[in-house]
């Protein structure tokens, strides 16, 4: 009896482990559609009410971590930093003062894009992914909304991320951070380009690469997207969405290039409203 | 564990709940930049009260709801939550729960088994980015947040499942009904 339970015991096991390794094979990279739609859409709803629910929760959560923080930070340096930002990211302060309520009734439009045909959504944060290996979060907004995959998604700071899957009433954003996100961006104000890619882990730094040596960059420096556009090719972002600022510069010998460190304007880690730039020229 | 029907629903509500909580609430939250993870905790807890077979069937479905709602490759969540589940349950079916500390401690050790278990899969799906020294960091932090809301959970669980708990004192003490009487 004891044996014939063990053997039904590893049969089971044998099965679920088989059916991860097909389901991983199968849909990795590609997503298994239907399954994942139907899921996401029909869990939506809770996880709106899941969402405004908790917000009190998890704003209380935040206020004790940023205290945290806060002790550690120099008061000056906070200063410089504000000062600093007010200079290169013109209007930007202007731009954070309501800038929630604004989203929220979609009033705002930063001079990256008034001139642009993109018509920004705003979106509320309602799940986040549990590993630092996803940088993913999703909002609750989709396809009605006008959103479509690979849509550029802002904060009040800066760009955020990109929608990556998008279903009728939710779209997943890959954010900066995640190890796939490759960004093609300038420092402003000399427009140097280069490439950020995400140092997987640390959430607050991104790395500015291919960037020659004899570029000379400075710490503090803003760096936007460059919003590129070549041979019926473009870029996914629009060009001068503030991203971060430099905060070293360092050679990297064995490439002859520069490898620029940089901290993201936005607040990745406390992500409530966002900005979908839906619309935009043909990609 | 006996799963009747209803039993099978308080578990299907267990997972549900559990996973909203973890991507509304758990993952949107950071102390010291990092925010707990949940599911390898509850998956712990469930093997615990119901087996290995129960923990591993607990992990797999927490991990497939996860994936489908991250839109993630299907797959990667639940082979390493279901490991979780069953190494919890054998623990249960090997070994007595004789002290308070044993779930507590079984959530730590299993949460660093889990995400580990996540960035040996990632590395088998491939990396495009740099990684940084900080997602040890990040992973042991994750381990000790474990161990505090380990217990909550694990009793949290234990008292929605008591009616199917064979081993449960309380269980025990219940007197029969007499019919008539």
């Amino acid at each position: 009896m004891y044996r014939k339970q063990v053997r039904r015991r590893r049969a089971v096991l044998a099965l679920l482990v088989i059916s991860s390794f097909v389901l991983l094979t199968v849909t990795y990279g590609k997503g298994s559609g239907g399954l994942q739609r139907g899921v996401s859409t029909a869990f939506s709803p809770l996880q709106d009410v899941a969402d405004r629910a908790l917000k009190p929760a998890r704003d209380l959560v935040g206020w004790f971590d940023k205290t945290f923080d806060a002790r550690g930070e120099n008061s000056r340096l906070k200063s410089e930093l504000v000062k600093s930002r007010e200079l290169e990211v013109a209007g930007q302060a202007a731009l954070q003062e309501n800038a929630q309520l604004r989203k929220l009734l979609k009033l705002d439009r930063g001079p990256a894009l008034a001139a642009s045909s993109y018509e920004p959504v705003a979106a509320r944060v309602i799940a986040r992914a549990p590993t630092i290996w996803h940088s993913a979060v999703t909002v609750d907004v989709g396809s009605g909304d006008g959103v479509a995959v690979d849509d550029a998604v802002l904060s009040g700071d800066g760009l955020v991320g990109r929608v990556a899957s998008v279903e009728s009433s939710s779209a997943q954003v890959a954010l900066i951070t995640d190890h796939a996100s490759a960004i093609s961006a300038k420092v402003v104000p000399s427009g140097v380009q280069g490439v950020i890619r995400p140092d997987l882990g640390d959430p607050e730094d991104l790395i500015l690469d291919y960037i020659d040596t004899t570029e000379k960059i400075g710490i503090g420096q803003s760096v936007v997207t460059s919003g590129w556009r070549a041979q019926g090719l473009a870029s996914l972002f629009p060009p001068n969405l503030p991203v971060g600022e430099v905060t070293r510069a360092s050679i990297v010998e064995q490439e002859a290039s520069q490898q620029v460190r940089l901290r993201p304007y936005a607040d990745l880690a406390n992500l409530d409203l966002v900005q979908v730039l839906t619309g935009g020229p043909e990609r | 564990m006996i799963v009747t029907p209803r039993i099978f629903l308080r578990l299907a509500a267990i997972v549900v709940v559990g996973v909203l909580l973890q991507l509304s609430f758990f993952s949107r939250v950071a102390l010291f930049h990092t925010s707990p993870d949940v599911m390898p905790a509850l998956v712990v807890s469930l093997g615990l009260l119901g087996g290995s077979m129960t923990g591993a069937v607990a992990g797999f479905s927490i991990g497939l709801l996860v994936d489908c709602l991250l839109v993630e490759a299907l797959g990667a969540t639940s082979l390493v939550l279901l490991g979780t589940g069953y190494l919890a349950g054998l623990f249960r079916e090997r070994f007595d729960i004789h002290s308070a500390l044993v779930p507590p401690l079984l959530c730590m050790g299993l949460t660093l088994f889990a995400e580990i278990g996540y960035a040996a899969v990632q590395v088998m799906l491939g990396i495009d980015s740099p990684v940084s020294l900080l997602i040890v960091r990040d992973m042991l932090l994750k381990s000790v947040y474990a161990f505090f809301l380990g217990w909550p959970i694990y009793l949290a669980v234990r008292r929605i499942l008591r009616p199917a708990l064979v081993e449960e004192p309380g269980a025990r003490r219940r007197s029969p009904t007499v019919l008539g009487a």
